[in-house]
């Protein structure tokens, strides 16, 4: 901070940050509890008739109730295939490693949309009807990497020398896996599956292309915002900026309860 | 036949490379401490690692009681290992870490809990760790780290212990306490313990037999005491307690002893013959057995040079002389300090005490 002298300017040019980056979230829910129909001023007294209308809605209980199922299933996609993926890149070397590599990062470089569109019509020319499932698909593909590389990460910074003293020490393969390398893991394996899930649970490019008659929440939202920014809207984003806040946390205090780590040091989140 | 014997074992990391172990031989007898001693990259530690199963080699066998072991699973070795970065899991308590092998499937009902607990406190005690059981690892120093990881490798009384480098990141007075330490152990539990260390000083202190190794190759393999009395060749030589090596030209051998002309045309005797006129050689004296004299000595070696340096060591004081023109630098271990630098200084060496090596 020394580096820019002024502390002023420094103290200026960081709230301005923050204000840009928490204004928007912070007029949002202030509008959600306003009572009136439109977004904007005046402010005519507190209600909760948003929030009322929101959990009243049955489209948007059941987009919420899609996107959390979607989210689940993509996690789960994520950690079967990132997992195993990046154990065998860290423990062991075989032909075309380098480009295996590079094949599991390439999803999360290529755009949502192109993504969607090869999905699509890979999807079509096999006669796939498009569903919750084909979406979970969809971003689950592309979210493998982020369980590969987090986990993969982690286990660099583990080391070979503690797998290789259980092996040492009698250990089978089972044993290594449960008793070394998941409790040295879990916090970056969890740090993952909370980023997919979030990342999975706003995703709209690959969603719009590939979902069929049931909707996500960030799309019935968008739908919703087609026809006016209604307070309704406001509401439910702002359950989403909390839920998000809620997991973040919970991440956060669930890697630091693992305090054993600090040895290997807690990077990972 | 021994109860270890490693027959022409070899370890490549790749097409094209030089191999790390190129084709060894060595027996170890049960009960022995046995250093493999060598600086980075000769091998000491592929060839280890290759006992306890955690390299495949490329060939050769690895024969232990007579049975072949080259290619079994390390965790069906009887061998447990100790390792350089003590690779303690960091998620256990010492005492969990210490416990882990007891409580792998391969150990389950041999011991009844209460045992294993009994056990656990045995093990700490006997690396005084008794106090620490409930620490993790994060809250011990680096030479509690590696007592606890020398308890967890000795609690499942494997017959043979393997240690790789166990005291490379400690500080000077830690790592001879240490030393101490391993050392009572080994008496005290009478198991093969097979050692890699880079530092000769350690190797010399703790072992039964040294195993010196270059480039994949081993050198010599003897005790401590013989290793620094007769290096076979002039790696040992300058590897152990950096011996004074020079080279010179075989003048004559006659009655036992054989006269080498240095490079400054000074000559010295040396008990022994067997190399023929004209050869070169190398001639090999240890700092302590060359004094400073006043004047010539009946019977001794007298080398005329210009001290160049004087180092305190606290018992002692070590003196470098240069000899003329590139005939080299003599390292001389002295209790008393003679005049000031950059004079001419006499030296004296006694014919038994210089080594004819091969170049």
């Amino acid at each position: 901070m020394r580096a820019f002298g002024n502390k002023a300017l420094v103290t200026i040019l960081g709230l301005a940050v923050l204000f840009f980056l928490y204004a928007p979230l912070f007029t949002m829910a202030v509008f959600s509890f306003n009572d009136s129909n439109y977004t904007g001023l005046p402010f005519n007294g507190f209600t909760l008739e948003w929030y009322a209308k929101v959990f009243a809605n049955e489209q948007i209980i059941r987009s919420f109730g899609a996107s959390v199922f979607v989210a689940v299933g993509v996690v789960i996609l994520s950690v079967t295939f990132g997992l195993p993926a990046a154990i065998a890149l860290d423990r062991y070397d075989f032909p075309g490693k380098a480009w295996f590599r590079r094949i599991v990062m390439l999803p999360i470089v290529l755009p949502g949309v192109i993504t969607g569109v090869a999905l699509l019509s890979f999807y079509v020319a096999i006669g796939l009807n498009l569903s919750l499932y084909t979406i979970m698909l969809g971003q689950g593909t592309a979210l493998i990497c982020i369980t590969a590389t987090e986990v993969f990460a982690r286990l660099q910074q583990l080391g070979r020398s503690t797998s290789e003293a259980a092996v040492n020490l009698g250990a089978n393969e089972l044993e290594v896996f449960w008793k070394v390398t998941l409790p040295n893991i879990k916090s970056a394996l969890l740090g993952a599956m909370l980023i997919a899930f979030s990342i999975s649970f706003d995703e709209i490019a690959v969603t719009y292309l590939l979902t069929g008659r049931e909707n996500t929440l960030p799309m019935t939202l968008w739908s919703m915002l087609r026809r006016e920014a209604t307070p309704e809207v406001n509401a439910i984003a702002t359950l989403v900026v909390v839920l998000s806040v809620v997991l973040i946390v919970l991440g956060f205090a669930i890697s630091r309860s693992r305090n054993a780590l600090a040895d290997t040091g807690e990077a990972a989140l | 036949m021994s109860y270890i014997d490693i027959r022409k074992l070899r370890k490549s990391y790749g097409a094209g490379l030089k191999p790390a172990v190129d084709g060894i031989d060595l027996s170890i007898d049960r009960g022995e401490f046995v250093t493999l001693l060598g600086s980075s990259g000769c091998g000491k530690t592929t060839t280890l690692r290759c006992i306890a199963g955690l390299e495949r080699p490329d060939s050769g066998e690895i024969l232990l009681d007579g049975k072949d072991i080259t290619y079994d699973q390390p965790s069906e070795r009887d061998m447990r290992m100790v390792f350089q970065d003590y690779a303690l899991f960091p998620n256990l308590t010492i005492a969990d870490n210490v416990a882990f092998g007891l409580r792998l499937k391969r150990y389950r009902g041999r011991y009844t809990p209460e045992q294993v607990k009994r056990r656990i406190g045995e093990y700490l005690d006997l690396v005084h760790l008794a106090d620490h059981g409930g620490k993790k690892p994060h809250q011990l120093s680096g030479g509690q780290k590696q007592r606890a990881a020398l308890a967890r490798a000795l609690i499942t009384e494997p017959d043979i212990v393997l240690f790789d480098e166990p005291l490379g990141s400690l500080d000077a007075n830690l790592r001879k306490a240490m030393q101490i330490e391993i050392k009572r152990i080994h008496r005290q539990l009478g198991k093969t313990f097979i050692y890699v260390t880079h530092d000769q000083e350690e190797a010399m202190a703790m072992s039964d037999r040294i195993v010196v190794m270059n480039g994949g190759r081993i050198l010599q393999v003897a005790s401590p005491e013989e290793i620094y009395a007769a290096p076979n060749c002039q790696f040992v030589a300058r590897f152990i307690d950096r011996a004074n090596v020079l080279s010179g030209i075989v003048v004559s051998t006659e009655g036992g002893q054989t006269q080498v002309r240095l490079g400054d045309g000074q000559i010295l005797r040396c008990e022994g013959n067997g190399v023929a006129a004209g050869s070169t050689v190398g001639v090999m004296m240890r700092a302590d057995r060359i004094n400073i004299a006043g004047g010539p000595v009946d019977g001794m070696n007298m080398l005329k040079g210009m001290l160049a340096e004087r180092l305190f060591l606290g018992a002692k004081h070590e003196f470098v002389v240069d000899l003329a023109g590139e005939a080299g630098q003599l390292n001389v271990f002295e209790q008393e300090m003679p005049d000031g630098l950059g004079g001419e200084v006499m030296l004296s060496v006694s014919p038994q005490d210089v080594r004819l090596l091969a170049e």
